[in-house]
Formats: C-alpha cells, structure tokens, sequence
C-alpha cells in the first residue's frame, strides 16, 4: 500500500530528475527551468523547499548527491553544456527568507562541446570523483584531488564512447574483488549502430578505463541505466530503461592471475518487460536492490521484483495521477492528498526475502 | 478561424518543395539574403560573394559578383540585403565603411550600382525599407546610422545614436516611419525616419551588446532583440514604455533573431561564438529549444526563412564554408530527448515520482479514443496542434510512501538495532536474534537463526535454550574464576583503566596476526582439546576445536556479567544506542587519553580477540554428535545465498555470531565485501553505534581499521584551561583532575561531554538537564556554552 503525498513543486518546465540523498531525508529537483530546488523532509513527513536557485543557462537534465562525508554537496549537468558542483553552506546568509542554507557554485566543468546528459558522483570508496556524459559521447571523470576544495577538480579520463550519452552509472560494489566500473547507456535511435550500454572497467595496469562488456542485444536508444546495490553480491545487476525495462546480471568470470585484460562478465538477461507499452525513462533501484521501479510514457510507475527462482514479476503499479495539482496550485507546499492508488505488495516485498530454497536446507 | 485561415495560406504559398542541402561556399559566409520570391540566394563574406539559384535538389551556382582581376574592398561584405520589392536590387555593408547597391538587371559583369563611402567605420548592416523601393538604411561601427535615396548620390540624413556602435538597425513592419537600431552598449533606440536630430525612444534592452533585432513580421509591434547576455527578449514597443514580455535565455551570446513566418511564437536564433547550431525557440517556453538545426561545424553567420510565409524552410551560411536549407521536419527537437520523468528510490522505500502532467493526468488525455471517439465522426477529431502542446507543459512532483505500518526499511533498522552478535552464549544470541527476527515477522530468517543454534551447539546448550543463567552454569566454572581475577577483575573494576586498556592494545598487537595464521593452519584439529589451563596466550587457543572455543568464550562473556555487573550488558547496548553520539565520543576518548568509559570497556571485551585469551580455559565437556564443520559448507552456502538476495544484514550478523565456525569457509575478500555494505547500509540508516559495534567485531583488517583512523581528540584542562598533553585526566601542569563534572563535582566516568568554547564538561545527562534550564556554562565561567 503506498500512499501518494502531492508536492507543489513550482517549476516552471518539466522536471527531468528526483535525487534523494545519501540518508532520504533530503531530495533534490531539477527542471528545464534552468532551476535546482532542495526539499528536506520534516518530522511529520512532508517536504519542504529549502532552496530554489538558478543553475545553468538551459535545461537542468541531472541532479545528484554527493555521499556526505564530502558534505552537502550536488552536481547538476545541464544543455547549456556544463556541469557544476554546489555545496551548501549553512548559517553564513543574512536572509532571513530563505532559511539558513544556500548553495554556492564551487566549480563549472566546461570541458563538454555538447549537452552534458548525466553527471554522478563515483562510489565513496574511490575518492570524491565526478563523472560526468555528453550528447557527443564522451564520458569525462574528475577528481577532486583535495576532498576539502571542491574548487578544484582535475579531468583524470576521458573516455570516447562513439555513441550519444544520454545516462550513466556506477557500480556501487566497494568490493576489492571488483575494480571500478561503469556503464554507459546510449539514446542513439539508430538501430543499426549495435549495443545501446556499454560497460567500462578500471584497469590497474594500464591506469584507464578501458571497455569491457557491450550489451549488443540493447539495440534500441536507452533512456535510464541503473546498477542495483551491490550489497555483498558476487555478480552485478543492471537495470536499463529502454523501449521497456530489462535487467541484466552480469557475473564476472574467474579470472587468471595473469592475465592483465579487462574482466570477462558472463551477460545474463534476467527480465524483459514491455509493460509500460512505450518508451520507458526512469529506471530506480530501492536499498536493499529487490524491488526496482520503472517509469513510462505510461505516466505509471512500476514496481518489479524476483522471487526466489529470480523470476522477475510486476508487485505493483502506481498510478501518478489523482493529484489535481493545479487545483492545488495556490496553496502552500506539500499538501498531503491522501489517494486510493493502493499497490499490492506481498509480505515478502517488506522482508526482502522469499520463503523457499532455504527449505533445502533446514530439511537437512 | 484565424488559425484556420493562416494554415491555408500556408498550405497554398507551399508550392516551394526541397530538402535539406548544402553546398561548399569557396570562403566562410558572413551574411546571406534571400530574394522575394525564395527562388535564389545570396551569400556575401570577407571573400565571397555569389548568388545561388534554389532547386528542389540542389543549390546551384548562378553568379558571382565578385569580379575583377583584384576585388576591392568594396567586395569584402558584413552584410548582405536582398530588396523585397524590387528583385534586381542589392545592398551590401562594405568591412571598409562603404554602403554599395547592385543592379542585377545591368548588361556588364560588374553590378556595382551606386557606393556610399559616408562611414568612417565597417557597416556592420544594411536595411532596406520593407515598401519603399529607394530607401535604404545603413548602421555602422562609427555610432551613426544612414538612411539613403537611392536615387540620390549622398544620404538624405544622419542619425546619431550618441551611444556606442551600431549593430543593428531594423525598418519596422508597422509603422511605415519607424526603426530600430541596437547598440553594443546594450540600449536599442526607435527613430522616426523623419526626425533625424532625435530618436523617439531608448530603453536598455541588455547587459552587453544588442547584436541584433527583429520585428515580428505579423506587425504586432514586437521586437525580438537578442545579446552578448545570452537572452532574446520580446518586447512589446505598442505600449508607453516597452514592456519585456518574453526572455529566452540560450547558451550563448545571441548573433541573430529572425521570427519564423506564421508562426506567432517561433524564432530562430544563432550564435556568436562556441554555439554552432541555429536554435528554434518558442517564446512560451523560453527554457527549451523547441527545434534545433545542428548541421554546422562552426559558427553559423547567417540565418534567414526562405520565404516570407513559409516556416519550413530555413537557409544559413556559416563560417565552415557551407550553405545549407534546412527542412523543419529534419530538425531535431531537444524536447524529445528531453526526460519528462524522474524517478527516485529513497532509503525508507518511499519514491519520489516527477512526471510531465500530460502524461499522468491520462484520463483527460491519453485513455478515451485508441480508435477515435465513438461520439464523434472521425473528422471531428481534432488533433491537438503540436506547438500549442509544446508551450504549455508542467511537471507534478509526488512522493509514494509506504504505509507507516509497513514501512518497508524498518525491519531492517528495528533488527540491526535488536540484534545482539556478541556478549552472550552462542545459543543465546541465536535465540534472541531468532526471536527479533520472528516478532519482525520475518519466519525465515528466525529459523535460519535457530538452526544455526542446533547445528553449532552442544547438545546440553539445547536442554535450555535461551535461558541465561542455566547456561551460564553450564560454562566451565572453575578455569573461569581463576581466570577473571587474572584477567577480567581488574578489568571491571574502574580503578585501573589505564593500565587495562593498554594491556589490551597491547595483546591486540601481538597476538593478532600470529593467531589468526594459526588458526587457519589447524583446520583439522576438531579435537585436539589442548587447553593445559593456560590463560593469556593465544597460541594454546588456537588448538581448541574453534567451535568449542566460541561457544565457551561467550559463556565467559555471561559468566563475567554476572558476577559484577548483572544484566548490565544488555541495558548497556541500549544506552549507547539511545545516544547516537556516543560512539565517537568514546572512540576518541579512547585513542587519546586511556579513560576508557564504563560501556566502552565492555564493549572492547566483547572483541574477538580480546576473547582468544579469554577462550583458552575452556574445556569441552562432551563430543558433538556430528561435527560442526559438517554444517559448514551449507551455512556457507546459505550465507551467500543471504547476500545475494540483498540481506546482507543476516550475512553479517551471522558471520559475526559464528565467529569462527565459519570465517575460515569464506574467503577474507568476501568477507570484507559483506562487512563493507553491511557498514555502509548501517551509515546510511543513521545507525553509527551498530556500525561501530559491527566495526569492532569484524576480523577483517580492512575493516577493523576504519573506525581506527582521525580519532584524535584535542582537550583542554577544565581547570587551567590549558592543553592536556600527556595520557590521562590528569593535568601535568594543575595536577587536577580534568574530568570533573562541572555539575555534581564528581569525576566523570562513561560519557563526557565538554564545551570546546570553555573547557567545562561533565556527565552527558547533568549537563543536557542543565543547559535546559540554563544558557551559561555550569561552571559559572559566564561563557554561553550550547548543547547541540
């Protein structure tokens, strides 16, 4: 059962991403609006806007969260071919209005001759590190050599990946096991072109990252791509919103000590799921990486999750409408409109476990 | 009706067909025109100057007018205007200052007409007057601007802008008198072509330079001006002062506007510099191009609409040499591209759901007519016209949260919270985590935990299951108390701590290593029992059946406990909880000054190490039915099978309660993986002292030192107020005790609290209530201490 709570957002234009932070209590927005706004959650759970500034000079596509041992700290990528990195500071402003907090711009990357599509912080464990992709499909990743100055960052790579960036993601594993690695997924329409998500790996010798895996069988423009918490896991999991949802597994394969090229990945497809019935944009993994949703054309959200055999199944839909926002409009923030789009979840979605091939066991 | 009409004129002036081309120009373009009847075009540079004929396939080369072994200057143009009136005539801006007119109809190769040479400065624009066929109007670098007859061989009158230069000028479509002209100091003036000793306006339009302006062609008395600021405004020049109505902010300095023909909110706009593409906005939504021409490879120069009433066509010359007419529909529209969602996950399993309102309000929009509504023929069926779609658009932010009962995160955090993993017998812990996991209603894992408790317990544990003081009692008594005096009895007394800690680190470091190694190599010594009662050391522990060990050394655990301190573990673990700045308090205390606080010191016993020497009195006192290493595959099994269904909570917490039983099974990278995550979920719910706790019980090394580094704490003595420099609470220059409550007087033993701003501290509690009541320090220094 999920309960909508309606929020009036008050961006002039399209908002293009959500980001929670690093606990979930704090959510960032960003819209073609050339606008950020910061809500922080209250203790009776509503949301409130505690800071609204201007960017960029064009559209806003990405907004995400630094892990907070850096601080409070976000980086936005925009059309106007930049990203930035903003850090809050607290208690320093004079307005009142405003609250305590503002941000401040502590860099702008102007390397990108093009739309810079995403932008995400690296896992913490490699440092305070920024990727960021363009529409020219270059993947750029900086360091910030000194976590305290977030005024200074140097390009370490710079990756060509031929195809247009449209999203990009880390995987999460801080498993030394696994070196660092990133996909990449394309919204080239064409095709022809082959594999849409390609996955990119760090390697120890030569000190770049070099391409490790192409998912050829992701022909179609990929929107949103998204590895599941790694969570001790041997293997990965990657979710790609594309002309529908799939999940991929890729295992890694034994290696020899020997050899120096990138890892092998044994490329699984777990699920496929055209529900949406149109293009799908959003693809999110919850903590614990057994549910995932997806968002549609549709205007739904879906919520999948396996079961003990790793089948994938819809547990639930919800439905984004119900909230008659401009009615809405005129009243203060966060309104809680209690709504009757009510998801079957069974008690297992809550325990995150399926009851099952444990039995094997006990019946020892 | 009047949109109705406006297609119709559109649909019948539609008899221009093409698509989109280019052609290689010899040199960069500066401008280009087009003639009235969209049949040809002309391209005028630093170096070119031609015209080309469009055919429905291809540009074709029709004439060039830069003739003559040696061009002059005078050949060299910023800009180029074709007359709308009268086809053969030309008019071109000269870089040299000089204002030229061709006469295509002339018999000779040179069409050179007449040549102004009145401005001191490049012309930086040529304007010919929308109906007046001799009227021709000029703007220069000078700051002066020109209107000539052509008829006549000098102009007919000068207009100073007394500003900076100009850069544009511009006849108006509805006032036959009336232009505009911009200025590189960022104002735009109208004139009365009349009145040429004063404008009739100026208004600043931008922070910079104006580069150029547009009236919109529909005579609305619009003006689109566009700057070095990044942003085309729309102004409204019918009202007493002009009225900004739109801004559109691009992403770089502006060059040229140009309105799009029969379509009242479109232009097209192009840039400067770095920006190569030509952009398409509607003033509406000033925020996203609504179509984008991304041909070009350097700066594009020069913009213009084919044909005054048709928006389909669009023709720009560049600095990369090339001409180009781009169709609409080959246009790429960014809004396609463009996200209309955003979806986010939190932590506590709500979801924060962003989506254009069209596509969620579905039921107004998308679900009636698959196939058309039945109401309606057909015909009726009015498809929503697309940039009328394309204006009005908004995002709906909404947030789905689980239903408070069944918020999905809290089994996670109530059972990282209730678990216990150490500091009670083997079957104990299994017994109350099998119990937190059953009151979370989470069947599975309680009886995960209860076999776990059968399979590595002895057989007499089972006879009393849960039950702490019979297990206690079953413990190996005798080694035991001879045991704790040595070891365990100054320890729990809070005299020594000092020393206690130290000796501690010091087993820490020694033995650490040596014993884990040894261990691992005697994997196979199930029961070889080698306890010769020999307390300290670890090598003689490490010869125990690992399994008897852990068991034994928990009991020891509970064994201690209750001769001192009864219950007190327990209560213990919830006060730290209940304070979640506890640990790092304590943590840091302890790497500076060895006052090791009341909890702390129980928790640091609790350590696995700590509990090798504690381990080696035991004695087994039976021999399991079925060796406990039988089960070690399958608990290994089952514990990846945990981890990789995304609990690694239960992988953790029964890697730690094993100890081990089973550490030897997993490799150390494994190992580290799961504590990693399991550390980095417990960070990310906030729960810093199980994270510790987890911390302190990892065997990995890698972990084990996270919470080992920066914690140094700086203090002052709360006497002198000086630096403590040496070990201890004892201030080697006032020789006081620097602990002392500032509250009851007492020394403080457990959780201190200071003020960095006076040095003054004392219990937590005392000194939460006081500050309650009281905004200055308790110690009456008048500093204004704050309790955060």
């Amino acid at each position: 059962m999920f309960v909508a709570r309606s929020i009036a957002a008050d961006h002039k234009d399209l908002i293009h991403d959500v980001s929670y932070d690093f606990h979930g209590r704090r959510m960032a927005t960003c819209s073609s609006d050339q606008s950020v706004k910061v809500w922080d959650k209250t203790e009776n759970g509503e949301w409130h806007c505690t800071a609204s500034w201007k960017t960029h000079s064009g559209s806003v596509w990405r907004v995400t969260w630094a892990h907070p041992e850096f601080g409070q700290v976000l980086a936005s990528c925009s059309f106007d071919r930049t990203a930035a990195v903003w850090e809050e500071i607290v208690g320093e402003s004079n307005d009142k209005q405003r609250g305590l907090s503002h941000w401040i711009k502590r860099t702008t990357l102007v390397d990108s001759r093009t739309s810079v599509t995403d932008v995400k912080f690296a896992p913490k464990h490699m440092g305070l590190m920024l990727t960021t992709c363009s529409a020219d499909g270059v993947v750029r990743i900086y360091e910030a050599p000194d976590v305290m100055n977030l005024s200074q960052w140097s390009l370490q790579h710079e990756i060509s990946c031929k195809l247009s960036c449209s999203c990009i993601s880390w995987n999460p594993s801080s498993s030394r096991a696994h070196p660092p690695m990133f996909a990449v997924g394309s919204d080239d329409n064409n095709v022809s072109c082959g594999g849409k998500v390609q996955i990119y790996e760090y390697n120890e010798n030569t000190r770049k990252y070099s391409k490790a895996e192409t998912l050829m069988t992701v022909t179609d423009a990929v929107h949103d791509i998204a590895f599941a918490p790694n969570l001790g896991r041997s293997f990965h999991v990657l979710a790609i919103a594309t002309k529908d949802v799939r999940i991929f597994k890729l295992v890694p394969m034994r290696k020899e000590s020997t050899s120096t090229g990138p890892t092998m990945f044994e490329v699984q497809i777990v699920a496929q799921f055209d529900n949406h019935n149109s293009q799908v944009w959003r693809v999110s993994w919850n903590i614990t990486s057994t549910l995932l949703a997806s968002s549609g054309d549709d205007g739904c959200v879906r919520l999948w999750k396996a079961n003990y055999m790793d089948n994938w199944k819809c547990t639930g839909i919800l439905k984004g409408d119900g909230s008659p926002l401009t009615g809405l409009s005129g009243q203060p923030t966060a309104m809680s409109t209690m709504m009757g789009s009510s998801v079957q979840t069974s008690q297992n979605a809550i325990n995150g476990m399926s009851a099952g091939s444990l039995h094997a066991y006990f019946l020892l | 009706m009047e949109k109705m009409s406006r297609v119709t004129t559109a649909l019948s002036s539609n008899s221009i067909t093409g698509r989109t081309m280019f052609c290689h120009l010899d040199a960069p373009a500066n401008a280009i025109s087009v003639c009235r009847d969209a049949t040809q075009v002309v391209v005028a540079g630093r170096n070119i100057f031609k015209i080309y004929t469009l055919e429905e396939e291809q540009f074709v080369e029709k004439l060039n007018l830069r003739v003559g072994r040696k061009p002059s200057l005078n050949f060299s143009c910023a800009d180029v205007m074709w007359h709308q009136m009268e086809e053969n005539l030309l008019a071109t801006a000269a870089t040299n200052g000089a204002v030229v007119t061709w006469n295509l109809g002339k018999p000779s190769r040179n069409k050179q007409d007449q040549l102004f040479t009145e401005h001191k400065r490049t012309v930086n624009k040529v304007c010919f007057h929308p109906t007046e066929v001799y009227m021709l109007l000029s703007g220069s670098q000078d700051g002066f601007m020109k209107c000539f007859d052509l008829r006549k061989k000098e102009s007919v009158s000068t207009f100073s802008g007394q500003s900076e230069s100009v850069r544009d000028v511009q006849f108006s479509m509805k006032d036959y008198f009336t232009f505009a002209a911009s200025f590189e100091n960022g104002n735009v003036q109208l004139w009365d072509i009349r009145r040429p000793d004063r404008y009739e306006r100026m208004f600043t339009a931008h922070t910079g330079p104006v580069f150029c302006c547009d009236w919109h062609p529909d005579d609305r008395g619009w003006l689109a001006t566009g700057g070095r600021d990044k942003m085309v405004k729309v102004w409204d020049m019918t009202t007493n002062r002009p009225k900004e109505i739109y801004c559109v902010q691009t992403i770089a300095s502006v060059a040229r506007v140009k309105w799009r023909p029969e379509k009242k909110f479109h232009l097209a706009t192009c840039s400067m510099m770095v920006d190569h593409n030509i952009y398409v906005w509607d003033v509406r939504r000033p925020f996203i191009p609504f179509a984008t021409f991304e041909e070009h490879k350097d700066v594009t120069t020069g913009i213009v609409w084919r044909h005054q009433h048709d928006p389909h066509f669009l023709l720009s010359g560049s600095k990369d040499s090339t001409l180009y007419q781009h169709m609409f529909k080959d246009a790429t529209r960014p809004v396609d591209k463009a996200n209309p969602e955003g979806l986010c996950f939190g932590l506590f399993g709500d979801l924060a759901f962003a989506a254009k309102e069209s596509l969620i309000s579905s039921d107004t929009n998308r679900k009636p007519y698959p196939g058309g509504d039945r109401r309606y023929p057909i015909f009726f069926f009015k498809k929503p016209d697309p940039t009328e779609q394309f204006a009005h658009v908004s995002s709906a932010l909404s947030v789905f949260e689980t239903d408070l009962d069944s918020n999905r995160m809290d089994w996670f955090v109530k059972t990282a919270q209730l678990y216990l993993l150490s500091g009670k017998p083997f079957a104990e812990l299994c017994d109350h985590n099998a119990k937190v996991a059953q009151e979370l209603k989470r069947p599975q894992v309680s009886t995960t935990w209860t076999m776990l408790r059968i399979m590595f317990s002895d057989p007499a544990n089972l006879t009393a299951p849960g039950l702490n003081h019979n297990l206690s009692k079953l413990g190996p008594m005798p080694l035991m108390n001879s045991f704790s005096i040595k070891e365990i009895g100054p320890g729990v007394g809070t005299e020594s701590r000092l020393e206690r800690s130290k000796g501690e680190s010091r087993q820490d470091n020694i033995h650490l290593d040596p014993g884990n190694s040894h261990i691992s190599n005697n994997e196979e010594n199930e029961e070889t029992e080698g306890s010769e009662g020999q307390a300290e050391y670890m090598f003689i522990d490490a010869e125990l059946d690992d399994d008897d060990l852990y068991s034994m050394e928990h009991d020891n655990q509970a064994e201690e406990q209750e001769y001192t301190l009864p219950q007190e573990a327990f209560q213990l673990r919830h006060e730290i909880i209940d304070n979640p700045s506890a640990p790092e308090h304590l943590q840091q205390d302890k790497a500076d000054s060895p006052h090791v606080s009341g909890n702390e010191a129980e928790v640091t016993c609790l350590t696995p190490i700590e509990s090798f020497s504690l381990i080696s009195i035991s004695q087994p006192l039976y021999n399991p039915h079925l060796p406990a290493s039988f089960f070690c595959p399958i608990v290994r099994e089952m514990l990846s099978y945990y981890a990789e269904q995304g609990d690694v909570q239960m992988a953790v917490s029964v890697l730690i309660v094993l100890g081990e039983r089973i550490r030897k099974e997993i490799d150390d990278l494994t190992q580290e993986h799961w504590y990693m995550s399991y550390i980095d979920l417990l960070q990310r719910f906030e729960l810093w002292n199980v994270s510790n706790e987890v911390i302190k019980l990892s065997t990995c090394s890698a972990i084990t030192c996270l919470n080992q580094a920066s914690t140094t704490l700086h203090i002052n003595c709360s006497n002198c107020k000086r630096p403590m420099s040496n070990k201890g609470w004892i201030c080697d220059r006032c020789h006081q005790c620097a602990s002392i409550c500032a509250v009851c007087h007492h020394v403080v033993k457990g959780l201190f609290v200071w003020c960095q701003g006076c040095s003054h501290g004392g219990h937590l509690e005392h000194i939460m209530n006081w500050l309650k009541s009281s905004a200055h320090c308790p110690a009456g220094c008048g500093h204004q201490c704050e309790y955060t």
